[in-house]
């Protein structure tokens, strides 16, 4: 019998990890028992930042992260967070098929395997009041919490502001910042309608996170073993885009029913915005040159 | 072998460390060692860098030498002693006087910090020689800091409410709001005993003070103005969005190193001090912090703690026998673990059980912390105790004896809140009606 | 060579400390920076949109550089927590021999500790890790001066071993502490 520890950055109550948890099952059930995953949820072995690598150094065989927080290494993982670029759940898993070949080639460069990959649900602005033009963000606080959405915020006249996740309550009851942008999901589990008042569906951006192997350990399975795997991956990466669907319909709804306004984005805004993710999606692609220019290519196909 | 016999060795192990008089970070270090390369098969020097670099690289983490550096400022200014001269006159009538600046004095700066070792240091180094000269009884003095500073957990803002905000998606506002009333009810726990113990005790409290005449009484209170000039500007730069409650620790030095200018006790040396002696003190919590961050991972790889608590929830208890066991669990993992350690590696198991018990998730964070804040006093492990052994040379086991009384009212805070949910719950669902 | 050695931990701590002096003033930088803003927009004026970047993620790397760089100061000022009951009960012979077990396991310990974390640096050189922040800071810059912390630490150990096997007291035993809190055993 085999045990895998697997580290995951995100609580047991989240969909991902309850998408990790039915995985696993599934991996006991179809190998008859002899491969368990014993997930480590809310970072309790590995934190966040520390996952990639723990897993890449064999200290776990198995691990979950956010696919953008590895953008700073590599730009191809940053396609996913380029605003606007895939503003759908369609777009978004054509862009994931056109980036996928880059992607696994990146993570074999250093030993690791995709297994599979489940997005967020859309971004969306979170402020004070409604924006019906990027006019209306100009002066904002903005929270920006990497390169991308610090770009972000500035060409859209913001100004950023880096706050900490767990801050983000008190920031904006305190007046550090006035915007952010993040999903439905986020929102309602912060219990966003405590600081601010309105939601614009803007579907900035799907962000992803992906579960892969250290290909050591994954070798070392029997044949049976790793087709189970892989078996229970493909599911695991269907169920888990519909569950992302779910989420992105209840987890708005919690927020109007809470009195947040949701709002749909004018044409006026979308229009704006639009401009602003071509000039990030041109940036991006002379950051990440040839194998950017090919995801690009491949998507707009 | 059989988990409950390796956790024993393990225990064993780590006092027998101790014992012999091994440094509790090393300790620490090497008890996780011995666990990672006897019972998993993962490189256990690889796992040990990657994770304390990783615990020891954070923010958050940051606040906790800029509050002691601001505890060793104050102490060598005149502020701690213009500020018991000021409440002298005013607490001659109360009993236990001015042991109550221990409690009150943590449960305001419970407010800017978010640990419990660093409002432990912090109000530590300038209460403990003031009471220590004005001749109050030293075991009161230690226990009464020691059971206050974990009250930085409870009262908002929480390092250990985030975590279990963070893993069990609770809002972190409303778990914030939760700790509120609780953490008052505790600090009237703490002066109540501190009140009746005084008045049991009267020939170990200090002779009492000339009573003073009311015009010289308001000019002993103007002593005060730079204390509350100090607490109004770090709590105020929190709520006028200035600063994050992380940052307003490095304010409160910035306005520590500006009364010390204003009264005349800065000068090269004082600061040099000060800031060497913060740094060897939060060196030393934060060797031992790695320590504990090593040995939780190396406990999560072994799954000994997740077992253990698998084992209660196979029992089938009724929901207070349930909260009993759990109590029990955690005192006892509480001693060798640190306190959030035990929380975030055993969440996973234990809130499946609680929801079917049918708790209130936000309430049980409350009960959390309490656990969690009794796990700071007790020995061999627990953090408050170490801050203590640092400022006053007397050992963990010592210091853990005259902390005592005020664990037994955590247990009654418990039984209190079991009692009352609404203690917790009241002001979140105010805040939700409003 | 005694007192090269001295020097070498006296200049680790110093620089843990201007860690700490540095988190302090980028911390107090950015709070000036908000209150500059707020002024001016009072003051009908264009705010300045001052920001130190990545304050969170480098103040973390400097706290690294705090916590590790002084483990040597800390040790010879004996502010290392331990519980010494059971030295203080035994006759000064066994006492000798039990400060020379504690040090050879602190010892080992941080020899064992300075390989890995150096380990961990070059990997993170290697493969070329950084922060995920808005500067990508690489890795191996903080991560090599955890390192150092450790290995410095390591060597002051040895420095104790030494002095401990040839009969003397090590340094945390002969440090007198002139504080006014310190209490009695
Ligand atoms: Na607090
Ligand atoms: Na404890």
């Amino acid at each position: 019998e085999t045990k895998w520890d697997m580290p995951t950055p995100y609580g047991d109550g989240n969909f991902h990890t309850q998408n990790i948890a039915a995985f696993a099952d599934e991996v006991k059930e179809k190998t008859g028992g002899s491969l368990v995953i014993q997930i480590h949820s809310a970072g309790s072995l590995f934190k966040h930042p520390e996952i990639k690598n723990a897993v890449r150094k064999g200290l776990a065989p198995i691990g979950e992260v956010l696919v953008s927080r590895l953008s700073n290494e590599d730009p191809v993982f940053g396609v996913d967070s380029v605003p606007f670029l895939a503003p759908s759940y369609d777009q978004a898993w054509k862009l994931y098929q056109a980036a996928k070949p880059a992607m696994e080639e990146k993570l074999g460069e250093q030993g690791l395997q995709l297994l599979y990959s489940v997005p967020w649900p859309p971004q969306g602005v979170y402020a004070q009041k409604e924006v019906k033009e990027v006019g209306d963000l100009s002066g904002l606080k903005i929270r920006a919490y990497n390169a991308a959405t610090e770009r972000l915020a500035i060409l859209a006249g913001g100004v950023t502001a880096q706050i900490e996740a767990p801050d983000i309550p008190t920031a904006f009851s305190t007046g550090r910042v006035d915007a952010m942008i993040t999903s439905p999901s986020t929102g309602a589990n912060s219990k966003a309608w405590d600081f601010v008042s309105h939601y614009h569906d803007t579907q900035a951006w799907l962000p992803k996170n992906m579960v892969f192997v250290n290909k050591d350990a994954f070798d070392a399975l029997s044949d049976d073993e790793k087709a189970a795997v892989l078996e229970a991956a493909e599911l695991a990466e269907k169920r888990g885009w519909e569950a992302s669907k779910v989420e992105t319909k209840t987890k708005t709804q919690v927020l109007a029913d809470n009195g947040i306004t949701v709002v749909q984005p004018s044409s006026q805004l979308i229009q704006d915005l639009a401009a602003i993710g071509e000039t990030m999606a041109a940036e991006w692609q002379a950051q990440a040159g040839d194998a950017g220019a090919a995801i690009l290519e491949a998507y707009k196909k | 072998m059989d988990l409950s016999v390796i956790a024993l060795l393990l225990g064993l192990g780590m006092l027998a460390a101790l014992a012999t008089g091994i440094w509790v970070a090393v300790a620490l270090f090497s008890v996780a060692l011995a666990a990672m390369f006897f019972l998993v098969s993962v490189p256990a020097g690889t796992v040990m860098a990657t994770t304390v670099w990783g615990a020891a690289n954070s923010w958050d983490l940051t606040a906790l030498p800029m509050f002691i550096w601001m505890g060793e400022i104050l102490f060598r200014s005149r502020l701690s002693e213009d500020m018991f001269a000021g409440l002298s006159p005013w607490m001659r009538n109360l009993p236990g006087r001015l042991l109550h600046v221990n409690i009150l004095g943590c449960g305001i700066f419970a407010a800017v910090s978010g640990s419990s070792a660093a409002t432990t240091a912090t109000i530590g180094r300038m209460s403990l020689p003031e009471l220590r000269q004005r001749g109050y009884d030293e075991r009161m003095a230690i226990g009464t800091l020691a059971g206050s500073g974990t009250l930085g957990l409870l009262i908002p803002p929480s390092i250990i409410l985030i975590v279990y905000g963070a893993a069990t998606e609770q809002s972190i506002a409303r778990l914030f709001m939760a700790g509120v009333l609780p953490g008052a009810m505790l600090c009237v726990l703490f002066m109540g005993y501190v009140a009746i113990w005084a008045l049991l005790n009267r020939q170990k409290m200090p002779e009492q003070e000339e009573t003073m005449p009311v015009q010289e009484k308001l000019w002993a209170t103007l002593r005060l103005l730079p204390v509350i000039g100090l607490i109004v500007g770090i709590i105020g730069s929190i709520y006028a969005g200035l600063a994050s409650p992380t940052e307003a620790a490095a304010i409160g030095v910035m306005l520590s190193l500006l009364l010390s200018w204003a009264s005349g006790t800065l000068n090269r040396t004082s600061f040099v001090d000060a800031l060497m002696g913060a740094t060897r003190t939060s060196c030393m919590i934060a060797f031992i912090l790695a320590g504990a961050a090593f040995l939780t991972v190396a406990m999560g790889y072994t799954g000994i703690p997740r077992e253990l608590a698998a084992w209660i929830g196979s029992m089938n208890l009724s929901p207070y026998a349930l909260l009993i066991a759990l109590t029990l669990f955690f005192v006892v993992l509480g001693c060798f673990l640190d306190g959030i350690s035990v929380v975030v590696l055993t969440t996973s198991v234990i809130l499946p059980m609680v929801e079917q018990a049918g708790m209130d998730l936000i309430w049980f964070g409350i009960y959390l912390v309490l656990v969690v804040e009794m796990s700071q006093i007790t020995p061999p492990v627990g953090f408050n105790l170490f801050v203590l052994q640092g400022m006053t040379g007397h050992n963990i086991f010592k210091v853990a004896k005259m902390a005592l009384p005020f664990f037994l009212l955590m247990i009654l805070a418990i039984v209190l809140i079991v009692a009352f949910p609404g203690l917790a719950l009241w002001l979140p669902q105010a805040m939700q009606g409003g | 060579m005694r007192k090269a050695l001295n020097t070498l931990y006296k200049a680790a701590t110093a620089l843990a400390a201007c860690c700490l002096l540095v988190i302090a003033t980028l911390v107090a930088l950015q709070v000036l920076g908000r209150i500059a803003d707020y002024l001016m927009t009072a003051g009908g004026f264009e705010p300045l949109r001052f920001q130190v970047p990545s304050l969170a993620e480098i103040a973390g790397f400097l706290l690294v550089g705090a916590s590790f760089l002084a483990l040597a100061g800390t040790l010879r000022n004996n502010d290392h927590i331990r519980v010494n009951m059971l030295l203080q009960a035994v006759p000064a012979g066994a006492a000798r021999l039990l400060n020379i077990w504690v040090i050879a396991i602190a010892l080992v310990l941080a020899a064992f500790f300075t390989w890995n974390a150096a380990q961990l640096a070059l990997d993170s050189y290697k493969f070329n890790e950084t922060s995920y922040g808005v500067i990508p800071v690489p890795l191996v810059y903080p991560q090599a001066v955890m390192t150092l912390g450790l290995l410095v630490f390591a060597i002051s150990l040895l420095d104790d071993l030494i002095v401990a096997l040839m009969g003397r007291a090590p340094s945390f035993e002969t440090v007198v502490k002139a504080d006014p809190i310190e209490g009695k055993e």
